[in-house]
């Protein structure tokens, strides 16, 4: 039995996304960011920080995105979806996982500061400003890489694409894609996936953004 | 094999220039420094586009995250023993914690950020710093929680390289948490900063230094 603890459209669903993929049937648990459900004493025991993804299989439990999707490549390589050790694209592999990381924690401090610290929010413009650039910054190797293939990695489509699964829908909040035309076609592939498709349908209604765009403050 | 790291004290390079060093591995180092401007030579922008660090050079390869050095480098060298490769018993567990670091990381970068980098009081946001602070202790006790067994290190057979990548953010948060209530991680971090490798990774005792403080306080509102 495969059970994923998920929040829609948070890191989780890079996981959800993976998991259709694969073909593996899993119970989904869905959780709200502000009902208190991940501070419920019953999921502090599945993750003590209370905070998605985990995902219990094969009698253990796991909590990082990363990690998750390294697992589950590695123990169901017949899919094809990860580059174990010794493959040739290790390097990239590992690169972009780590890559995918170092962008969501972008996108996370700028889904804090604009989201979740009142209203308006008390987050510095400074740092905003400073965090869009940022992400505009990382998604810029990310536009080069597509206007020369489809995915990530020159051999095609593997779970490197799925660890973007949160940040290539996310960062539009924040940055105007407008700019990254080579991506736009990227996310519309991506949304082509019929495995996509099907972990949409699964992941539940979004409770992050309401409203289309988070433009920067106007400083003080 | 050729191996270069490109490092700044007291960065993110610290975790790749500690596990070289417990690898026992030739290498060459090339130091830079935060604060000047040369990180953003177009000589290093061609190494790693985004200007920062680490950057590793290795056989020809150029790996720019510092997670992904970790895991690649323990299985280069598996006679060292510092990786769980698939199959090993531990491997979930390790590759959990090599993620989990960078988790602790960020909640560290974005308190450098607001306390050392950003130098004008206005910009900062006392309340986002406090938040950062609060976040980043509740993600220490997973740490507290996992020494309880009296293990040493994360891994139950010993130490390993996610030593190096948590280590280094234990020693990070240190400045921006109390480790009063967490003895584990205290007792954690000073088994760490024993060791001869991760001695040899930190700055000379004249280096400029990111981390002028041994603690922050969150300025008031």
């Amino acid at each position: 039995m495969i059970r994923l603890h998920h929040v829609a459209f948070s890191r989780s669903f890079r996981i959800l996304w993976l998991l259709e993929e694969m073909g593996l049937e899993a119970e989904i648990r869905h959780y709200g960011l502000t009902d208190g459900s991940l501070r419920a004493e019953e999921y502090r025991s599945i993750s003590p920080a209370g905070r998605v993804p985990a995902l219990e299989i094969d009698g253990i439990t796991i909590h990082e995105s990363g990690a998750i999707v390294e697992y589950l490549c590695e123990t169901r390589p017949e899919h094809g979806l990860g580059r174990l050790p010794g493959d040739p694209e290790r390097v990239p592999f590992l690169e972009w996982l780590g890559f995918a990381e170092t962008q969501a924690s972008i996108l996370a401090s700028l889904n804090m500061q604009h989201l979740f610290m009142g209203d308006p929010s008390p987050a510095s413009p400074a740092v905003l400003r400073l965090e869009a650039a940022r992400l505009a910054s990382t998604l810029k190797p990310m536009e080069a890489v597509m206007k020369k293939r489809d995915w990530l990695l020159p051999s095609g489509f593997s779970a490197a694409d799925t660890m973007m699964g949160f940040n290539l829908f996310s960062a539009p909040y924040f940055v105007d894609f407008a700019r990254f035309g080579a991506l736009r076609a990227h996310i519309a592939r991506i949304e082509a996936r019929p495995a996509y498709v099907r972990a949409r349908e699964k992941d539940g209604v979004q409770q992050f953004y309401s409203k289309p765009f988070y433009p920067v403050p106007e400083e003080a | 094999m050729e191996i270069r790291l490109h490092h700044v004290d007291e960065s993110r390079s610290v975790r790749v220039l500690w596990l070289l060093e417990e690898l026992e591995v030739d290498f060459e180092l090339v130091s830079y420094d935060f604060f000047d401007k040369s990180l953003r030579t177009a000589e290093y922008l061609m190494l790693n586009p985004a200007g920062r660090v680490p950057a590793l050079e290795i056989d020809g390869a150029v790996m720019c995250e510092s997670g992904a050095m970790i895991e690649y480098l323990c299985e280069l060298f598996p006679e060292a023993g510092l990786g769980r490769p698939p199959g090993d018993p531990e491997r979930m567990e390790w590759l959990d914690w090599l993620h989990y670091a960078e988790t602790i990381g960020q909640h560290c970068a974005n308190l450098t950020q607001a306390h050392v980098v950003l130098y004008e009081p206005w910009m900062r946001s006392s309340t986002q710093m406090s938040l950062e602070a609060r976040r980043l202790s509740k993600v220490l006790e997973r740490i507290e929680l996992l020494l309880v067994d009296g293990r040493e290190y994360l891994m139950e057979t010993g130490f390993s390289g996610v030593d190096c990548a948590v280590g280094y953010g234990v020693d990070l948060a240190r400045r921006f948490v109390r480790l009063d209530e967490l003895p584990g991680v205290a007792e954690y971090l000073e088994r760490l900063c024993a060791r001869p490798a991760f001695q040899a990774a930190q700055p000379e005792a004249d280096a400029r230094r990111i981390y002028a403080q041994d603690f922050y306080e969150v300025p008031d509102a």
